[in-house]
């Protein structure tokens, strides 16, 4: 195990290839818990604790876990919805947290998000059409003349009618407001999409719909995607590699080709197991996950998944396992999984 | 279509246009609306609510004066004056000037006049015999003709002025003889007019104070927050008193200005506190962190994506607070500090107690001013109830 402290935690991308298109950094978001008479700081909620990954363009990560574990957290840090507690997020090359309010409204057009909720992401208030018009003429994608056809061409290209330009939010069902959430997001033609648990709100027979229309646009599109999503099958389904997340820490970083051979940490084996349509082969290998989930304001000292791991030593109490690179972009954080 | 347009075919709007009673009462405030206008295009001036119409007068339609007031009537106000004016040396010029409210002397000759007035006296000092009208019957006959000799005097008045004379009477005078209809209806566009302006300009600051301190949070949320907790601490019944002995020496000491500021100044805490709260929560929708994420400026954000959403609650406040402000009004008018100068309800109300008429069964003008009051409170006290029902069921 001599060769473990030399591993480093987050490879800096060689030399001679391009800069990736987002990188992210050691990045640390806390949330304050304030309370007693006089408002102070009672408590943190490690919502997101020391992430480093990168995201090459075009390529699709896709980030798991179970709800509360700091996935969205983490997509609003990286978009600058959050302000990060510590840590820094490059967009090819541009730190994003160094520079000027002004200067981030402009990069801004070139990453957005799809949000969860297709209920609350739209205004009530603004038609299809006004919520589209106004960010097309913000960042004037296209000349004042044409932003009517570029209305068009967005709505034809997420699916939906053009009859329903004037219709406003609650005239549409869920899977046509995030549609209209997608189509916001394309507006400004942007390269980088972070799409937080986009069909989890959504029917089923739908989510497929929207994932496909999602899966199309991307290849079209060139897109670089940031995809949260606490569905393995579908991050299986729709990403190039994984980041799978567990109270605000990454536990194992993959690429999603034949999850089932290379899982190695026991928390992804855990979910695997906990998805039977998955996985019919290994169902009997691993029991459900017992034990309790720590409370976020009180992780764990040594491994935050020891409260509820099967395989755990004494010393996953104590210390935190640091996440190792396996090769081929395989990154795994456990103690008792070794290095080939 | 336009966005307005929209708005009120809401799902919201459908069911406050199903709920019957909210339905009569924007009827109800409609009506009231309506003479407003009527009162603010000078249908009924100041002056018309000062003129005198008669002697303290009850209700025509349903109690009777008694003898001594009917003599008193006919006696006292229209035959001495065309008698003093045909006594003048320019009668046409004199007679001319013979007025009394609406009334005018009809279009004889001095002479014809001066005959009708020879009766009219000698009448007068027949039925003077007796210090008791009463206490004869046969002396009801002699008074009938003595009123319809003074009856005579008059231009019998037609179209209008006639509708107003006799509209002026309905409701009887007050101790001066003026009209508690005419002063009635005016008071209902002082009553409209503080209420309109009161509650468009506290709903506007409110709602602006209140989304900037959500929206913003920090240091504006801690300023707007000291500055409406201070605010609140100052009872505007104070703060009136105050103005209005600031204001002694002015000349807006007859307008209603001292008033708009005293309500303007406390009166748009409520709002604020509700758009504030309202606003935290807007904040945490997914929209507006779009709207962040699109690169739109905070300002941007507040004022189109935040405060529209906000509508509902301004309509609702808007309600509530044009009651208040009606409610204050006629509470400071009544002590003396509010409107001054013109007719208002808390005015006659005072009016009526100082001259001991209610005390004495003449109930009239303090029932008049007190059932206009009450029909408008109560039919915008449905309204907004049912504005709170239709959009805002958690009773925010
Ligand atoms: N604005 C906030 N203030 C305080 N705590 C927060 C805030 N946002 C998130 N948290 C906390 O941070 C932790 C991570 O939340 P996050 O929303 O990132 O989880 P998630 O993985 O996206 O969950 P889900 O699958 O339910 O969306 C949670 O414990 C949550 O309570
Ligand atoms: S480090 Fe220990 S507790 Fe954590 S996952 Fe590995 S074996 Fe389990
Ligand atoms: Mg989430």
């Amino acid at each position: 195990m001599s060769n473990q402290s030399a591993a480093t935690q987050s490879s800096p991308p060689p030399a001679e290839a391009p800069a990736p298109m987002v990188r992210v950094q050691n990045l640390v978001k806390h949330f304050p818990k304030r309370g007693g008479i006089l408002n102070q700081v009672i408590a943190k909620v490690h919502a997101v604790n020391d992430v480093s990954f990168q995201i090459r363009k075009g390529q699709t990560m896709g980030v798991v876990g179970e709800s509360g574990c700091g996935k969205s957290t983490l997509g609003k840090c990286v978009i600058r919805l959050h302000e990060p507690t510590s840590g820094k997020v490059f967009i090819e090359g541009t730190d994003i947290g160094s520079i000027s309010s002004h200067a981030l409204r402009k990069i801004r057009s070139r990453m957005q998000m799809i949000f969860q909720d297709p209920n609350s992401s739209l205004n009530p208030r603004m038609t299809v059409e006004a919520t589209l018009r106004e960010v097309i003429k913000l960042h004037q994608v296209v000349p004042a003349g044409e932003v009517d056809a570029k209305i068009n061409t967005l709505m034809t290209k997420v699916g939906l009618r053009l009859d329903d330009r004037k219709k406003y939010p609650h005239e549409f069902s869920g899977g046509q407001k995030q549609r209209v959430g997608i189509a916001r997001a394309l507006a400004v033609n942007p390269e980088f999409i972070i799409a937080d648990e986009p069909v989890s709100a959504l029917d089923v027979s739908i989510q497929a719909q929207v994932l496909n229309l999602l899966m199309d646009l991307k290849e079209e599109l060139g897109l670089t995607i940031l995809f949260v999503s606490h569905d393995l099958k579908v991050i299986d389904h729709f990403c190039d590699s994984m980041l799978v997340m567990y109270l605000g820490n990454i536990m194992e970083e993959m690429p999603c080709e034949d999850i089932h051979a290379h899982a190695k940490h026991p928390y992804t084996r855990a979910l695997l197991a906990s998805n039977p349509v998955m996985d019919p082969d290994h169902r009997a290998e691993l029991t459900v996950l017992e034990g309790e989930v720590p409370s976020p304001y009180d992780p764990p000292a040594g491994c935050p998944f020891v409260t509820r791991c099967p395989i755990k030593t004494a010393r996953c109490e104590q210390e935190n396992p640091p996440l190792l690179d396996h090769g081929n972009g395989h990154r795994v954080a456990c103690w008792e999984v070794k290095l080939q | 279509m336009s966005m307005t347009d929209r708005f009120f075919k809401t799902r919201e709007f459908r069911k406050l246009f199903r709920n019957k009673s909210a339905v009569i009462a924007m009827l109800v405030i409609a009506a009231y609306l309506f003479t407003a206008l009527f009162v603010m295009c000078g249908g009924i001036t100041r002056e018309t609510c000062d003129t005198v119409v008669g002697q303290n007068k009850m209700p025509g339609f349903f109690i009777q004066q008694t003898p001594e007031q009917r003599y008193e009537n006919a006696t006292s106000k229209f035959l001495p004056m065309v008698q003093r004016a045909l006594s003048r040396a320019d009668q046409t010029a004199a007679l001319a000037d013979v007025r009394l409210g609406q009334e005018r002397v009809v279009n004889k000759s001095a002479a014809q006049l001066q005959a009708i007035i020879d009766r009219a006296i000698e009448l007068k000092n027949e039925l003077n015999q007796s210090e008791d009208l009463d206490a004869d019957s046969a002396r009801l006959p002699q008074l009938k003709a003595l009123e319809d000799q003074v009856a005579m005097l008059k231009a019998p008045l037609t179209g209008w002025s006639r509708l107003m004379q006799n509209a002026s009477l309905v409701l009887g005078t007050d101790a001066q003889g003026r009209s508690i209809f005419l002063r009635g209806l005016y008071s209902i566009k002082i009553a409209i007019q503080i209420g309109l302006v009161t509650a468009a300009f506290c709903v506007l600051l409110g709602a602006l104070l209140g989304a900037a301190a959500g929206y913003f949070g920090g240091w504006v949320d801690h300023g707007i927050v000291w500055v409406y907790t201070t605010f609140s601490s100052i009872p505007n019944l104070v703060l009136l008193v105050v103005l209005s002995y600031a204001f002694t020496d002015s000349e807006v000491k007859d307008t209603l200005l001292p008033v708009y500021i005293a309500f303007g100044a406390t009166f748009w805490i409520g709002t604020c506190r509700v758009i504030r709260g309202e606003t935290l929560k807007l904040k945490r929708m997914e929209y507006i962190q779009a709207a962040q994420t699109a690169g739109f400026s905070p300002f941007y954000i507040l004022v189109r994506h935040v405060i529209p959403n906000t509508a509902h609650l301004m309509l609702i406040n808007f309600s509530l607070l044009l009651i208040g402000a009606i409610k204050s009004e006629v509470i400071l008018s009544f002590l003396g500090f509010g409107v001054k100068g013109q007719p208002s309800w808390g005015i006659m109300i005072r009016d009526a107690g100082n001259n001991g008429d209610v005390v004495s069964g003449f109930f009239w003008e303090i029932g008049t001013a007190t059932a206009l009051m009450f029909a408008l409170v109560l039919a915008f006290n449905i309204l907004s109830d049912a504005l709170q029902d239709a959009f805002d069921p958690k009773h925010v």
